[in-house]
């Protein structure tokens, strides 16, 4: 009986770690070198990418751009996912299964489907502009790609799925008695939300809308297709600087740029969680 | 908490008054479902998400089915209804289709085969730290996919300058990129899974006689079955739909479908590929099917849940 579940962990463990340490190794030593061109690195370790970086408004403005998108896409994603958790996770009937088969569907194709769709949808002589134009609200075809709005809508397609199932499964894990219970002692729907559901959902939550920020800062297609060439997020920036710059380098520092922009948003949302637990704000 | 109204109760009422009090909780409203807005309200909200939601795949489906010519070849709702774009797709779709398939269902493979002894040996091992060791597991998911994508291609210059072995463009450098992101997945719904396991189970199959790997193969593995099916098909999906990440590692004439359709996109587009997406809409839909009938949609979201 005695099995050493330790010793099974151990390969899974140097894998990953591994791969891991390796591939973060690389590309980290490496945004400490300057480009040369053409792929060539020069072999002197400087902060010279690093500086560029913090000095030139236009990457800066990326780094902006990106934290701003990515937080709005999870905030809005947050906003139109709750209530359909809410709703499928306090459904009876057989309906649910057909809503929550509807959500996995959208969240497993892939998002250059849905982009490709988006595109369709608010193309110059696509629905919404001859709807709009029609009842004259607007003259001109309005577009979504190449502005910031449309960067926000296809992030916004790539994290609902997934945050809708998120939501559903922490609402789930509280018990509708307590609900119950709330209303019978008087309080409103609203009370009800505010004093039972939401401090009892915001681990999960917040723990579900960092996930969402943290997919959106990685977020490649939607950015990409979206922004039209005209929208940078880092990104698509990155992929830029591999791709059509060839200078691995200055791609290596913008990856480290938001690999670490990324990890000390998460430490301090977590900290802050931590605080509001202490201040008793949050029960659970 | 508000506990006013039952220590009202409580505290020295005679016993005619709490029925007094109950007959009035009675005979008043029901406790209503907590919709603030109300239920149609409710309703027309999520109603108004689920458009947001679906309408880009189901405008795809419809576009493909334009009958025009290629020039005005999208449109929604669709002109004179035809199948030719289905007929018209290229095969380099359709071996871009294959190999994400190939890809994704190894990576599946894969994910299985390295995360649930990983799930075990993190719910059932002396470990010390075992909280570093499960975020070191999950650390993939917490790097953007892009900076995965780019610090892969990284590694495998660097070590083809080193051994001579170029992994970037070939398939097992794919898979081996897709394979990291894709094991976290399978990890997280075994884990979740595996910590409401009664090891009773395994102790019976002992004491009746059973080795180690027919108590895996007989006792374990059946339980822990749905986390398998939920995070397998988690890393499925996450490996077929994946651009950021093979979009480093794939060369020209080796391309996974989401990369193609990518390209597709940005440079020379071609409406054919509405209907390629189209399929795979319905092969999503088909993978959905199969796994309710298989373990039920509950089973593999409730698995999923962290």
């Amino acid at each position: 009986m005695k099995t050493r579940w330790e010793i099974v962990l151990l390969p899974s463990f140097l894998l990953v770690g591994l791969l891991i340490v390796a591939s973060q190794y690389v590309f980290l030593k490496g945004s400490f070198f300057k480009d040369l061109g053409l792929g060539r690195i020069n072999d002197t370790a400087t902060f010279v990418n690093y500086i560029r970086f913090f000095t030139d408004s236009f990457y800066l403005n990326t780094l902006w751009i990106t934290v701003k998108t990515s937080a709005l896409a999870a905030l809005f994603t947050l906003i139109l996912g709750f209530p359909v958790a809410y709703l499928i996770a306090r459904m009876r009937s057989k309906w649910a299964m057909i809503l929550l088969a509807s959500i996995v569907v959208a969240t497993f194709v892939t998002i250059v489907i849905k982009v490709f769709g988006l595109i369709i949808i608010f193309s110059a002589d696509g629905l919404i502009n001859q709807a709009l134009m029609g009842l004259n609200i607007i003259d001109r075809p309005y577009t979504i790609i190449g502005n910031q709005t449309g960067v926000v809508v296809g992030l916004m397609h790539f994290t609902l799925g997934f945050g809708v199932l998120l939501l559903y499964s922490v609402i789930q894990t509280i018990p509708r008695s307590f609900e119950d219970a709330a209303q019978i002692h008087g309080a409103s729907r609203w009370r009800m939300h505010l004093r039972v559901l939401l401090p009892l959902s915001l681990p999960g939550v917040t723990v579900g809308a960092l996930m969402m920020f943290n997919m959106c800062m990685g977020a490649f297609t939607s950015a990409a297709l979206l922004g039209g060439g005209r929208v940078f997020t880092l990104p698509v920036l990155i992929q830029r600087t591999v791709m059509m710059e060839i200078k691995y380098s200055m791609a290596g520092t913008l990856a480290a740029v938001l690999l670490i922009t990324v990890l000390l948003i998460n430490l301090l949302s977590i900290y802050l969680i931590h605080r509001l637990k202490s201040a008793r704000l949050v029960i659970a | 908490m508000e506990t006013k109204p039952t220590n009202k109760v409580q505290l020295g009422q005679t016993s005619s008054s709490i029925t007094r009090i109950a007959a009035r909780r009675r005979s008043g409203p029901p406790p209503r479902r907590g919709y603030p807005w109300g239920k149609l309200g409710h309703y027309i909200y999520c109603s108004l998400s689920y458009i947001f939601l679906l309408s880009p795949m189901v405008v795809v489906i419809g576009a493909s089915f334009h009958g025009g010519e290629y020039y005005t070849a999208i449109k929604f709702p669709p002109d004179d209804p035809s199948f030719q774009w289905y007929t018209k797709i290229p095969t380099a779709q359709f071996e871009a289709l294959a190999l994400s398939f190939g890809l994704a269902a190894l990576a599946a493979l894969g994910a299985c085969i390295i995360g649930i002894p990983a799930a075990l040996g993190i719910v059932r091992g002396v470990l010390p730290g075992r909280s570093v060791i499960s975020s070191i597991f999950r650390a993939p998911l917490q790097i953007p996919a892009i900076v995965t994508g780019i610090a892969f291609l990284q590694l495998y210059y660097l070590f083809g300058d080193a051994t001579g072995l170029y992994f970037q463009g070939t398939f097992l450098g794919l898979y081996i990129g897709h394979l990291f992101v894709a094991t976290p997945f399978v990890i997280g719904t075994v884990t979740a899974i595996l910590q409401r396991f009664d090891t009773r189970l395994e102790e019976a199959a002992f004491s009746l006689g059973a080795n180690r790997w027919s108590t895996f193969w007989r006792v374990t593995l059946p339980v822990i079955k749905p986390g398998v099916y939920a995070g397998g098909l988690y890393s499925f999906m996450v490996s077929f739909g994946d651009v950021p990440i093979s979009i480093f590692l794939t060369s020209p004439g080796f391309v996974t479908y989401p990369v193609e359709l990518f390209y597709g996109m940005e440079n020379d587009f071609d409406p054919s590929i509405l209907a390629s997406a189209s399929l795979v809409i319905f092969f999503c839909l088909l993978v959905l099917l199969g796994m309710q009938k298989l373990v039920g949609l509950d089973t593999l979201l409730r698995s999923g849940s962290r």
